[in-house]
């Protein structure tokens, strides 16, 4: 099971370089941005319409009413109606706006997706341990889930409440520098605090994501390990540790608010003191300078425009941080260095059963300071069947990677068919050689889509042919649905034993020229036994095999055995022989013997 | 869900009361300073009139004071409706993990891991989002009502022309709503799909390489992830216009106020300082409004994610197998008499006729083929599953069960010892010597007080058994049951764990054994065979007897590797 844990690991990059990074890796969104933003602009124009025919009503149409002369109101209907056509305008541009940031990001977080998927399917295999499953999966899913819901309310707000106090800044300026000027003044301080606040607020709520985590981790540990708590008796221990983590998550969850609540209405705290400093400016000055009753009132509604977006800023100013935070987990996946890489002029391999030379190979894995493997040399030649045994750890299952090309060796030299595998055609190695895991991976499909998974463009007659040859059709045919039924996630509704049989089937439809076995561990019922044997020896038949062996009988079985002790080739030899001298081998198949009798 | 936690709500609503009717005073304030402070100063044209000092100061004042007072309604508002939220969501974590650690273990193996965690984390977050916005559409409510009354005083065809946009604004968010909610619903569900696809994808990571079937799978899943896009985009399309209409009708129902008002000034019913008052107050409307039918959306996925929990919380408790639990007679440690069990109903039985007597001190291996019901049997001889027909009757003291998978706290070795009841330092020591882990856990950087980590993660497998059994082992049980604990443990140290608990502990143990090494530790063998005992007694008696259990020793002797 996993729980959605937050990583709390960063690095030093800064908002505006990831966010630069992340435009430069989805070009969609990049181009034409400046005509959204444009169109934001314009859809924003229409808040201050209202100001602005407020002030040409109070100077052209209502001033001097008091004092006896009639408004004009013909004057005003027309400005009303040409602010009818500004707000309809506007409305168009905004609508189109948020509409194409839209389209744009959500085509630039698929292409990203698409883009993150190709790169992590090409990662080395050393990447895709078990522990690092999760972090790849959440990459694809809930970081860039964090992007998407970005766009569609923060994006938007960031790109639309700039605008807004661009044009309302503008407008301001162009009714009266002066005024302008002081209202810019006295809302400035607010920047200081919004910056000294929000700091805080973006801490507290990552404790308070890092205090959830805990939680989570808490409430986790109480059902993964509720046999336990029962057999002990344990509940109300746990219960309390959970409580504990609960109360720490609404602590912090509560101090985050308080911030936040803070913050929230400093934009209007600020207005009414620019509002005041504007008010007093104006009728300190009086009509002097050109001004009038209705630009001072109309600068009234603008500074409370002007300071509005602030509010929704602190509302959006925590996203903003998720969404730059899992844009920067994004990027750092696809910084990391794919598989072996891909030749420039692929040499394809010669017809027919292939050799396998293996020439000075040593092999460390990245960012270690072991060698796996030292100086192993060998030669397979075509058609033969080689077991490779050893402990674990001894480099046995690393080499068989090396030979399938999972990873290229630190240092040495590996071929096929004569053909090296740096140059050799990756396509042509995938459908040559197979490797199969016998603790296969069953896809959440039937067992027909599972075994054509090796080749999508056979028939399902070509699959009934393999299955027949290796003698697996009467278990399909006694399946409720034959080769139509569904194996369920991972392959858990059958067992060990046959997901083993499926896999088999499955390289052989692939119809390789060399098979790597990577033999299971654990123990399968005596009659699945029986049947995987039978099809692993007609799937073998012909074809250069290298099986890494668990099992002593396979050792047995194999034309000859390669032993590996510490990453070293100790021992190469028929299972006679080697037996015959009190070598590694000996004192392997000694200990495998006690363990395995009384 | 407010009576929950009262306190801090009510803080909460009195703050949005203070918002509500500053947010009406404040356009109080605009008309006072316009028709007292303004308008007279640029009354008589050019030079223009004279305001005293006073009047200026009495005008900024009201403003100022009255902004201020609204703020703080604002965080008082936001802040204890938080407050009270994540108060009640810690409530129902609570009351959701009460009920986790009170059900049975049968009960817990019918949900699964990840559902039960969601409820207690994610949905308690959900259900309480609705919690939030409430004190706020309570004060858009009352500034509403406030407004509309103060309006129609000023005067009443104003007061009609602003009401009318109420109703509209509020029009438009439902058929937003329907049009919309169902396209997000679809994003939602092709999202899941996605994440279950690339969830499956990477882990067969191994499998898509070795058949070269990268540009295959990560099309595959394109494909997915495009049809969360194009929901995505529909809904975009319909709500951007949504964004434009709430935006264009308060403005254009302002610019028909700016006309009316204009009107009526002219015809003297208003003052123009009543006239931009009704405005402002207009405008600061707007903005809730708009907001009231965000928050609304909110509803149906909380009452979603409370019926989930709801469900837990509500669920009774089974009854614990424990208590079901009888004595034997003298001289025997476990006695099962014709037990059988079934996982559900309409199955076969897992176990049947069970008939079992373990001798007070003596040490049984359970040995069977895959699938034959050891682990089952080894649940129901603690009390951890009920049979659903026959009895178990247990040696009175402490029992314990190590299971095949350890079990770690996060927290320090001595925690995980102790593991909830208080065990002396000596006497954990003496447990951690008897499971052959003394000396790796003295050699730990802070000894028994050293972090395991997550599940464990610092220590070792064969470790972290070693921790798992010594927790047994504190308890000096009088029944303790060996789940294939051992199995990952060198069989040099397995013999070392059972001759040490041979001589300290007067217990009967049960080892479910996979290996021969281990039921070569044992004083007597029990054999299982599909759900039902197909012999029982010493190794070489069953040997001689049962020939299925010769059949599957043999094969762990010709080709099983044990350990390596």
């Amino acid at each position: 099971m996993s729980v959605g844990f937050t990583s709390s690991v960063e690095t030093d990059e800064g908002a505006v370089a990831t966010i630069r990074r992340g435009l430069a890796a989805a070009p969609v969104l990049r181009n034409g941005l400046w005509v959204t933003f444009a169109l934001a602009a314009l859809g924003s124009a229409g808040r201050v319409v209202v100001p602005i025919l407020i002030q040409q009503a109070i100077d052209k149409g209502i001033v001097g009413q008091s004092s006896g002369q009639p408004v004009d109101v013909e004057l005003v209907a027309r400005l009303a109606a040409i602010g009818v056509v500004a707000v309809l305008i506007s409305g168009v541009a905004f609508r189109q706006a948020s509409y194409r940031l839209s389209v744009r990001s959500e085509r630039a977080l698929y292409d990203l997706r698409e883009r993150l998927i190709g790169h992590i399917h090409r990662l080395s295999l050393a990447d895709h341990g078990e522990e690092r499953r999760g972090g790849l999966v959440a990459r694809v899913t809930s970081d860039i889930e964090t992007l998407a819901q970005f766009f569609q309310w923060g994006g938007m707000s960031w790109m639309r409440n700039s605008a807004l106090m661009l044009i309302v800044s503008i407008v301001m300026l162009a009714y009266d520098p002066l005024l302008a000027s002081v209202a810019f003044v006295v809302a400035l301080p607010l920047a200081l605090v919004l910056r000294a606040v929000q700091r805080r607020l973006v801490v507290a709520h990552g404790e308070a994501r890092e205090r959830n985590g805990e939680m989570l981790g808490a409430v986790a540990e109480v059902v993964s390990g509720a046999a336990s708590i029962r057999a002990y008796q344990a509940g109300d221990h746990m219960g309390g540790i959970v409580r504990d983590a609960t109360d720490r998550k609404a602590r912090q969850q509560i101090r985050a608010a308080w911030y936040g609540a803070f913050l929230f209405p400093s934009g209007e705290v600020f207005s009414v003191f620019t509002v005041s400093a504007v008010v007093v400016v104006g009728v300190w000055r009086g009509s002097a300078g050109g001004l009038t009753a209705g630009a001072v009132v109309g600068f009234i509604f603008l500074t409370y425009r002007f300071l509005e977006p602030i509010a929704e800023f602190t509302e959006i100013i925590d996203q903003t941080q998720t969404a730059v935070a899992g844009l920067r987990r994004v990027l750092s996946v696809l910084d990391m260095p794919v598989g072996p890489p891909a030749p420039e002029t692929p040499e394809s391999l010669p017809d027919g059963s292939l050799a396998i030379d293996v020439e000075a190979v040593t092999f460390r894995y990245p960012n270690t300071d072991v060698d796996v493997l030292r100086d192993v040399s060998l030669a397979i030649p075509a058609g033969q069947q080689v077991a490779m045994v050893g402990a674990t750890g001894s480099g046995k299952s690393t080499l068989g990677r090396l030979i399938a090309r999972f990873a290229d060796p630190t240092a040495g030299n590996i071929s096929i068919g004569g053909v090296d595998l740096t140059i050799a055609d990756p396509f042509e190695l995938r459908r040559r050689l197979v490797v199969v895991s016998q603790e296969p991976f069953l896809f959440d499909d039937t067992i027909l889509a599972n075994i054509g998974f090796a080749r999508p463009e056979k028939s399902a007659d070509d699959i009934a042919a393999v299955i027949a040859d290796l003698g697996a059709t009467e278990w399909i045919d006694a399946l409720e649905d034959g080769v139509h039924t569904r194996v369920g996630e991972r392959g858990d509704g059958l067992s060990a034993g046959e997901r083993q049989l499926i896999a088999l089937v499955r390289a052989g439809l692939a119809d390789p020229d060399v098979l790597i076995l990577d033999e299971a561990t654990s123990s399968v019922d005596a009659l699945t036994e029986v049947r995987i044997a039978r099809a692993l020896e007609r799937l073998a038949a012909g074809r250069t095999t290298i099986a890494i062996a668990h099992r002593l009988s396979t050792a047995a079985r194999a034309d000859r055995v390669l032993v590996l002790a510490d990453g070293v080739l100790v021992e190469d030899g028929h299972h006679d022989e080697l037996i015959a001298v009190n070598g590694p081998y000996r004192r392997l198949h000694d200990a495998w013997i006690s363990a395995t009798s009384l | 869900m407010l009576s929950l936690h009262p306190r801090p709500f009510a803080f909460s609503f009195a703050g949005a009361a203070v918002f509500a009717l500053a947010t009406v005073a404040s356009s109080f304030a605009i008309r006072w300073v316009i028709d007292n402070v303004v308008l007279p100063r640029f009354e008589d044209g050019p030079g223009g009139g004279s305001v005293s000092t006073g009047t200026v100061v009495t005008g900024v004042a009201l403003i100022i004071g009255i902004g201020v007072v609204r703020a703080v309604g604002v965080v008082f508002r936001r802040a204890f409706a938080s407050e009270g939220m994540w108060r009640v969501a810690e409530t129902y974590t609570n009351q959701v993990v009460e009920r986790l650690v009170r059900q049975p273990v049968s009960w817990h193996r019918r949900h699964a891991d990840g559902d039960l965690v969601a409820r207690a984390g994610v949905d308690t977050e959900s259900t309480v989002s609705v919690i939030a916005p409430i004190p706020f559409a309570s004060s858009t409510v009352l500034m509403i009502i406030v407004s509309t009354v103060w309006l129609f005083l000023t005067d009443v065809p104003l007061g009609i022309v602003a009401i009318i946009v109420f109703p509209l604004v509020v029009v438009t968010n439902i058929v937003y709503e329907r049009s919309v909610s169902e396209h997000y619903t679809r994003a939602q569900t092709q999202l899941g799909e996605f994440s279950a696809g690339v969830h499956e994808s990477f882990e067969g990571v191994q499998l898509v390489k070795a058949y070269g079937a990268e540009h295959r799978e990560t099309e595959r899943l394109a494909v997915l992830a495009d049809r969360v896009r194009a929901s995505r985009v529909e809904a975009v399309a319909r709500r951007s216009w949504f964004d434009a209409l709430t935006d264009m009708i308060p403005a254009l129902a302002n610019i028909a106020l700016v006309l009316l008002g204009a009107v009526r000034v002219d015809s003297g019913d208003l003052t123009v300082g009543e006239f931009t008052s009704v405005i402002f107050l207009f405008t600061l409307l707007v903005l809730p409004l708009r907001l009231i039918g965000y928050a609304l959306s909110e509803l149906p996925r909380s009452m979603a994610a409370w019926t989930r929990i709801q469900a837990v919380v509500n669920e009774p408790v089974e009854p614990d197998p424990h208590a079901l639990i009888g004595e034997p007679g003298q001289g025997v440690g476990v006695h099962l008499e014709n037990v059988e069990f079934r996982h559900d109903a309409s199955t076969g039985p897992a176990l049947s006729g069970i008939d079992l007597e373990l001798a007070n001190g003596k040490v049984t291996a359970l040995v069977g083929p895959t699938g034959s019901g050891k682990s089952t049997l080894a649940d129901l001889v603690l009390g951890l599953t009920a049979p659903t027909a026959g009895t178990v009757s247990l040696a009175p003291g402490a029992r314990a069960i190590v299971f095949q998978e350890a079990f770690l706290l996060s927290g320090t070795v001595r925690e995980n010892v102790e593991f909830g009841s208080a065990v002396s330092d000596d006497a954990i020591w003496e447990a951690l010597h008897r499971a052959a882990a003394d000396d790796f856990v003295r050699d730990l950087p802070d000894s028994l007080d050293t972090i395991v980590g997550e599940r464990g993660v610092s220590l070792s497998g064969g470790q972290r058994q070693r921790v798992a059994l010594a927790r047994a082992l504190a308890r000096n049980p009088a029944v303790l049951v060996l789940d294939d604990t051992t199995s990952a443990l060198d069989p040099a140290t397995e013999a070392v764990i059972l001759d040490r608990l041979r001589s300290t502990l007067d217990a009967t143990v049960l080892l479910i054994a996979s290996r021969p090494s281990t039921i070569a530790l044992a004083d007597d063998v029990v054999f299982l065979s599909d759900g039902r005992i197909a012999g029982h007694g010493n190794h070489a008696d069953l040997l001689e007897r049962v020939a299925e259990y010769r059949h599957i020793v043999e094969a762990f002797e010709s080709d099983r590797a044990g350990t390596q």
